[in-house]
């Protein structure tokens, strides 16, 4: 606005193409910031949180009242209905190495072909997130940095930057900037954290392969993600 | 909103950058200015990948109508040069 006022009197009463020129910057700048402003969630943070922490605050007593300390695998799509969701073996020393084949669509599910191979499937942060990509990842370190820093950086703004890296049946992913730290608490011992979990459900889609959060860790804001890809 | 404030904040500098480079080398073409201005936007804009769809969506239609005004420039200056004045 003050832009717009600014370019005409200094092109026409003060005859400065410098000035004239700062004007119009602004003007630019001016509108950029309008509709940046107007992209922004109606929702305001503080609903999201909330939203967020009932959910998690429902799985946890899921988790707490079935006794579930295993930690949770991520599968991708194309092995659970079209949806990406997250497994936690019933049985705390369960074997869930060797998930084949399609899950049902059901929220406890049979996994194996012992009587014991049972668990629950359980919607996370992670697998909600996938739907904003826009094409999904491909099987390289590179694909999927771009779509964490897409979605982590870009779409939720919770991260300054993401760094992957593939390292034989392990992703390491560095996160700097996190916003949502790690808690001590039975879920995210159980699925990880937000953060975690929306990498965790991008590396499976990329790889096409179930995956495990294996060690998460924060220190001085940045966070190391370590993932096992399950064969 | 750090991403956004990253994003404005290079905006911002680059532009000032620009406009005192350009008053310090003796420029006086409006055009010029507008010029430079419009492509430096372009290439900062297009350098943020990771914007949500909806911001780049809003981006990219200012973007259009600065490119438009880019392109009107550089025709009104082929049909200078052509027209031989």
């Amino acid at each position: 606005m003050a832009g717009a006022i600014f370019a005409p009197i200094a092109y026409f009463i003060l005859g400065s193409v410098p000035l004239t020129a700062v004007g119009m910057s602004s003007v630019i700048i001016g509108f950029t910031c309008i509709a940046l402003a107007n992209t922004r969630p109606y929702i305001s943070p503080e609903a999201c949180q909330l939203i967020l922490r009932t959910g998690m605050e429902n799985t946890a007593s899921l988790l707490e009242e079935l006794g579930l300390t295993g930690k949770a695998v991520y599968l991708p799509s194309t092995m659970r209905d079209g949806h990406p969701q997250a497994l936690i073996p019933l049985v705390e020393n369960g074997d869930i190495q060797q998930v084949k084949g399609r899950i049902p669509g059901r929220l406890i599910v049979r996994y194996g072909v012992n009587p014991d191979d049972m668990a629950i499937a359980v919607t996370t942060p992670g697998s909600i997130n996938i739907d904003m990509l826009e094409t999904k990842p491909g099987p390289t370190a590179a694909e999927i940095e771009a779509a964490a820093t897409y979605i982590l950086t870009g779409v939720l703004d919770i991260a300054h930057s993401v760094t992957v890296n593939l390292v034989d049946a392990n992703v390491e992913v560095e996160i700097s900037g996190a916003r949502l730290q790690y808690e001590d608490i039975w879920y995210y011992r159980c699925l990880g954290s937000p953060i975690a979990s929306i990498v965790a459900a991008i590396s499976s889609e990329a790889l096409q392969k179930p995956v495990r959060i294996r060690e998460e860790s924060y220190r001085q804001g940045k966070g190391r993600i370590v993932l096992e890809v399950l064969p | 909103m750090r991403i956004y404030n990253k994003y404005l904040i290079s905006l911002v500098l680059v532009a000032c950058l620009i406009n005192i480079s350009l008053a310090f080398a003796g420029q006086n073409d409006l055009e010029l200015y507008f010029t430079v201005n419009i492509i430096t936007y372009l290439v900062i804009t297009l350098l943020y990948v990771y914007f949500n769809p909806r911001a780049r969506r809003a981006l990219s239609t200012i973007s259009a109508v600065l490119l438009a005004g880019f392109m009107v420039i550089v025709v009104l200056k082929v049909m200078a040069i052509l027209s031989g004045k």
